[in-house]
């Protein structure tokens, strides 16, 4: 009797000892100012199918739309804020020379199968993303200066990031980059299988990750089924456990039509990102379906036109080279520039719900723009001056010659799946026949285009729609730097072909470098009046993010950055019985 | 009706159709690029009348984002000024009779020539196989069935792509033309084929290869004039077939480009869910499609029917 | 059974006939699989190349398809570059929802068509004729596209049925399946019953005017046996060999109602591994395609030997 009631006791206090044991209590994240009611599905229909559930591999939004929900990193870039936050990782030092980042790792949590995390799964993770082998499309993202950063571990809870040279914002880079288990994939990254892990028919148990839902089921050609992972590390202010919806489901609508209409139907909860017209068409409808449509303000994503101005080679492209003798002229490009008729483009492509482009940089970068500009305007006569001044002249029917007496005549290349670019590309060339160019519009499936543009350089000029990865211009630091392969004008330079692009050259690999954000804005501004003084490429609109979701969905929050209705998919909870599913 | 009777009227709904088609010049208000940017997706211009004298009200943007009637700003019916769309506008407020009137110049005809083109190639083909037997026969029958079983969409996108961007407006025309009639000459060249076997074993030809006629002059003699029947049904068959299409082919892109309208691309802008909830003129080419194709259709039943004793 | 072997050879010959012309095709597309990531500025161009020797591409055109071929030959279709796995368990059960479709599609179709015809060429002249035959027309005419809209819209006003996909959750798995596949299986048979009708006809009517139907006519024979124990048969010729071309377009006649209807079958796969140059599938589904054709085609052949003796004393 007594001894058992001894070891009773003896068990009892070592086990609250355990508990208050250093490294055993859990650094749980609190969200601040959030409430909500757990239970209840979500539904959200995606236009293509996800390819892959494996972070390391992933190259399409779809895939990544849904591996993002059920990983973590280590530093977060808050959607809302654009800023970094404390993610896995609880805090971080960099050292005074900006080279090493030691950073503590949040205690006490686990993966989504209950198997505890710690420094071990972030070396694993980062050597997996870091491995010629691997061919991670991530990889690049660690390599600074042609040198990759190097990971080590301090101890159970701290590890060390090695950069081969100064990044202002390092710790911007971690975003995005999900901590794999150690203990599910080691195996097959050791037997050089990691590109095969993951994929949509593995066993749900297989995929372990720390994000605030767990993958449960794939049914091909129709829906990924996630629930909600009890492990969460995240908790709101009254101690509730993060996530507060059970599940969420991802349903494969195919095309934005059919997305629209499940919308509209009732079959989806959430419309991300949608297209002015079908907008519009669904805001007639909202009181009596239940949703409520927002606008987000222009976003990150900018809509230009650029010219070719590659150096073929000689004999190669003579149709190319003859054009280039008008598309090098700047004095061409700014008249193109002043008779693009940006207001129609708002008004007749996005309805009202974009705004006119005066640099470029998308306006949803707030932080970045310079906002000493001028907004554009438009003036047929201002045009027409600055070509007579450089010698262009005018036949006597109207058409627009050169200074060597030849026809300004050139083709526009835009992506036939997308019908705003090409209305746009109608509309501009509309716009062009006042000053006597005679403009085609060549719509041309989206992986043609691009390798005529990046590959051949056998086009005039193009008008394409950019997606800024990130807030900072460092993630277009290849579409800046004369030598970057995504310079689109002109890709690729074994050494700047013009002084302006030296220039910038100069000031980007100053700004990469410079601790200092007022410093770098100032440096990025100059950039932005180079270009807009050059004008390789002529910037147009910023299209807004338009969204939509259904009544009685609290927290939703969209925000300009991509996930923009998903990135707080933790937070977000149904407010009455009624909003949620069986 | 009687036979001859289908066939007339048939016949002569069509004449006027193309005929439309080519005047498009003459009878289309307004040019087919002709932009009207004040009035995106206009709903067709009602027609008032007064005294017996038609006029229009011009359309004014109203608070939903679409139009009413502005009644202070009256015009005659013949008076253009940018008012007067008898089947509305579309994105870039052009009028869309006038773009069905010139989309048509390039559908109805790319049918024509199209169907032109794989009766030319069916009846070459179809005469060799069948007249010479063997392994001419063979060897294009088996063609035939290769060319039925390829993925063409990846050799439309090959095409597309490798082109120079600068193709007129009429070289695309003709290339579209080229590649749906192209494509289509297995069936023609079947049933051609078959035509000229059982001519081949009639008892004259026969007969008259006994008294020493080259194939030429049998070909020309006496197998030719067995094909026109199954050309002119084969014909009536294939041209509807081909102006849709024109309508799939303008949907990959692979048509003609704007701002040269095709009932096709016209159909692409359409086919859009805001497009079809909102502005339903927009689908006026594929309502235009439908006589045209009914008019093929009674034409051919007509022509298969065996004429009335 | 000479017919048959030699049948099946030539059947052979045409399947590599086929493989090798669309390898030759999808090379002649430009672009490959990796130029979407070549856009994306954060990716270099060393990683490119990696992934791109990873997938083989370097390798002359030649080499790439003996390897396919003997690959296929194992049964290994190959490996799909956007799902990372293999591409036969991915075509298979996407073929299954295509077949479940189609062939649904084409028994309603063959069901309403034959009688169709027949009741339309027995009662040629009449009024009721004229009526039925001006409807199949205006169906027969009316584009698939606009048709499958149209449905589609109908489904999201108002929600009586669901708008895409396969099965939802919580409903008895019959029935759903029903549910969902009414609205694609009508803009199928609206496509396809049409012309079948009149084809049925045509065959019908050309026998009736044909000599011997005349005199057995006169013979005093009673219309419905005449119809069907003389004049069916007769006419079933080209019946069979549209029977045949069914068979045979079983997995491509609906490629565009399942694009446009979100029905997850192989059409949606196939128009997007072209659009993404996903090689493998692309391949995977042609040659299903033309296996598919050839079946169609030799059941026809097949039929029409056992059936119509006329064919019988034809042999090529």
């Amino acid at each position: 009797m007594r001894s058992l009631r001894t070891t009773g006791t003896i068990a009892a206090t070592a086990l609250v000892l355990a508990t208050l044991l250093p490294g055993a209590p859990s650094d749980l994240m609190v969200a601040p100012g959030i409430t909500g009611r757990p239970g209840g599905t979500l539904v959200f229909s995606q236009r293509n199918e996800p390819k892959t559930l494996n972070p390391v591999l992933a190259g399409d939004n779809a895939s990544r739309e849904v591996i993002h929900r059920i990983t973590a990193d280590l530093i977060h870039i808050n959607r809302a804020t654009q800023q970094t936050e404390p993610a896995l990782a609880k805090s971080w030092r960099a050292s005074a020379d900006g080279l090493h980042y030691v950073v503590d790792l949040r205690r006490g949590v686990s993966f989504s199968d209950g198997h505890p995390f710690d420094a071990d799964d972030v070396v694993f993770s980062f050597q997996a993303y870091l491995d010629e082998k691997t061919h991670s499309p991530q990889r690049d993202l660690l390599v600074l200066a042609g040198k990759p950063m190097c990971v080590r571990k301090l101890g159970q809870y701290k590890v060390a990031f090695d950069l081969p040279s100064r990044y202002a914002v390092a710790e911007r880079l971690f975003d995005g980059f999900a901590i794999l288990p150690r203990h599910i994939l080691e195996r097959p990254y050791r037997e050089g299988k990691l590109a095969q892990a993951w994929g949509l028919r593995s066993p749900p148990a297989e995929v372990v990750g720390l994000g605030p839902f767990r993958f449960k089921q794939y049914v091909p050609g129709q829906r990924i089924v996630l629930e909600r992972n009890p492990y969460y590390w995240k908790e709101d202010e009254s101690g509730m456990r993060l996530p507060y919806l059970a599940e969420v489901d991802f349903v494969f609508a195919g095309t934005e039509d059919m997305q629209v209409m499940r919308f509209q139907s009732g079959e989806s909860d959430i419309l991300s990102r949608t297209s002015a017209r079908n907008y519009v068409a669904l805001e007639k409808d909202h009181e009596r379906r239940g949703y409520a449509l927002t606008d987000a303000g222009p976003g990150l994503e900018y809509s230009f036109l650029f010219f070719n101005l590659n150096d073929p080679p000689p004999g190669s492209l003579p149709e190319v080279a003859g054009r280039q003798s008008f598309l090098r002229r700047a004095s061409l490009r700014r008249a193109v520039s002043l008779a693009i008729d940006r207001d129609a483009i708002v008004r007749l492509v996005y309805l009202g719900h974009a705004a006119p482009l005066p640099g470029p940089v998308p306006l949803g970068n707030k932080a970045w723009v310079n906002a000493k500009l001028p907004q554009p305007v438009r003036s047929v006569a201002h045009a027409r001056e600055i070509l007579a001044a450089d010698g262009f002249t005018w036949s006597p029917r109207g058409a627009l010659l050169d200074a060597g007496g030849k026809r300004v005549e050139f083709s526009i290349v835009t992506s036939s799946g997308n019908a705003e670019r090409v209305q746009m590309a109608t509309l501009i060339q509309d716009d062009l026949k006042s000053l006597g160019m005679d403009v085609h519009v060549v719509p041309l499936e989206f992986r043609s285009l691009l390798d005529r543009v990046l590959q051949t350089h056998d086009y005039d000029a193009c008008l394409l729609t950019l997606a800024a990865g990130d807030a900072d211009p460092n993630a277009d630091m290849n579409v800046w730097l004369s030598s970057g392969g995504n310079h689109l004008w002109h890709p690729a330079q074994k050494a700047p072909a013009t002084p302006w692009e030296a220039e910038i050259d100069r000031l980007m690999r100053r700004q990469m470098v410079t601790p200092k954000y007022a410093e770098r804005k100032r440096l990025f501004d100059r950039v932005q009046d180079i270009l807009m003084e050059n004008l390789p490429l002529v910037p147009l609109v910023s299209p807004d993010i338009l969204v939509g979701a259904r009544n009685g969905l609290g927290n939703f929050r969209p925000a300009l950055l991509d996930h923009y209705t998903l990135w707080n998919i933790e937070e977000l909870y149904w407010r009455s019985a009624a909003g949620t599913r069986r | 009706m009687s036979r001859r009777a289908r066939i007339r009227g048939a016949l002569a709904f069509l004449c006027l159709l193309y005929g439309a088609a080519l005047l498009a010049g003459l009878i289309a208000p307004y040019p087919y690029a002709e932009q009207h940017r004040e009035f995106p997706f206009a709903p067709p211009t009602r027609l008032h009348f007064a005294h017996l004298q038609p006029f229009v009200y011009a359309w004014a943007p109203d608070q939903a984002g679409g139009y009413r009637e502005d009644a202070s700003r009256a015009y005659p019916a013949g008076h253009l000024s940018g008012v007067f769309f008898p089947l509305g506008t579309d994105a870039f407020g052009r009028d869309i009779f006038s773009r069905l009137l010139y989309g048509g110049r390039v559908s109805l005809f790319s049918g024509l020539l199209a169907a032109f083109l794989s009766l030319a190639l069916g009846l070459l083909f179809g005469v060799v196989a069948g007249f010479f037997g063997g392994w001419p026969d063979r060897l294009l029958m088996r063609a035939g069935e290769l060319v039925m079983a390829l993925p063409w969409l990846y050799l439309l996108l090959a095409v597309r792509a490798s082109l120079p961007l600068h193709i007129g407006t009429i070289q695309a025309f003709l290339l579209v033309v080229a590649i749906i009639g192209g494509m289509g000459w297995v069936r023609p060249a079947r049933l051609i084929r078959g035509v000229a076997l059982s001519g081949r074993e009639r008892a004259f030809v026969q007969a008259a290869r006994g008294f020493g006629a080259g194939p030429g002059y049998l070909i020309r003699r006496h197998v030719l004039p067995l094909t026109a029947g199954v050309l002119v049904t084969q014909a009536t068959i294939l041209i509807p077939q081909y102006i849709l299409a024109e309508v799939t082919l303008s949907f990959l892109g692979l048509g003609v480009g704007e701002p040269v309208p095709s009932w096709g691309n016209m159909l692409a802008e359409a086919r859009q869910y805001h497009a079809l909830v909102s502005h339903p003129w927009l689908l006026a080419p594929g309502l235009a499609l439908i006589p045209v194709l009914l008019a093929f259709l009674v034409l051919a039943d007509a022509l298969l029917e065996s004429p009335e004793p | 059974m000479k017919f048959l072997a030699r049948r099946l050879l030539h059947g052979l010959a045409l399947l590599t006939a086929v493989s090798f012309f669309s390898f030759l095709l999808a090379q002649m597309a430009p672009g490959d699989f990796y130029s979407e990531l070549r856009n994306d500025p954060r990716v270099s161009p060393e990683t490119i190349a990696g992934l791109r020797a990873q997938a083989g591409m370097e390798r002359p055109l030649l080499a790439r398809y003996g390897a396919w071929v003997r690959s296929s030959l194992r049964g290994d279709l190959g490996y799909s570059l956007a799902y990372q796995s293999p591409v036969a368990p991915l075509v298979w059960e996407r073929m299954r929802s295509t077949l479940l479709l189609t062939g649904t599609a084409t028994f309603l179709a063959w069901l309403i068509a034959v009688p169709l015809g027949i009741w339309s060429a027995a009662h040629r002249g009449t009024w009721r004729d004229g009526f039925s035959r001006m409807v199949l027309a205006i169906l027969l005419t009316a584009p698939d596209l606009l048709l499958a809209l149209a449905m589609l819209i109908l489904a999201a006003q108002t929600g009586w049925f669901p708008v895409g996909g396969e099965a939802s959750r919580g409903t008895p798995p019959l029935y759903d399946l029903a549910w969902h596949m009414a609205l694609p299986v009508a803009v199928l048979v609206l496509g396809l019953a049409p012309a079948l009708a009149r084809h049925v006809r045509a065959s019908l009517l050309e026998v009736m005017d044909s000599p011997f139907a005349l005199s057995a006519r006169a013979q005093g024979i009673p219309r419905r046996r005449l119809l069907y124990r003389h004049l069916l048969p007769a006419a079933l010729n080209p019946l069979i060999s549209l029977f045949g071309f069914s068979v045979g377009t079983l997995l491509s006649a609906s490629l565009l109602v399942e694009v446009v209807m979100g029905w997850p079958g192989l059409g949606p796969l196939f128009l997007e591994a072209i659009m993404a140059r996903d090689f493998a599938v692309v391949l995977a589904v042609v040659m299903l395609s033309a296996v598919f054709l050839l079946v169609g085609n030799l059941l026809a052949d097949l039929l029409l030997y056992r059936f119509d003796p006329r064919i019988r004393t034809v042999d090529q």
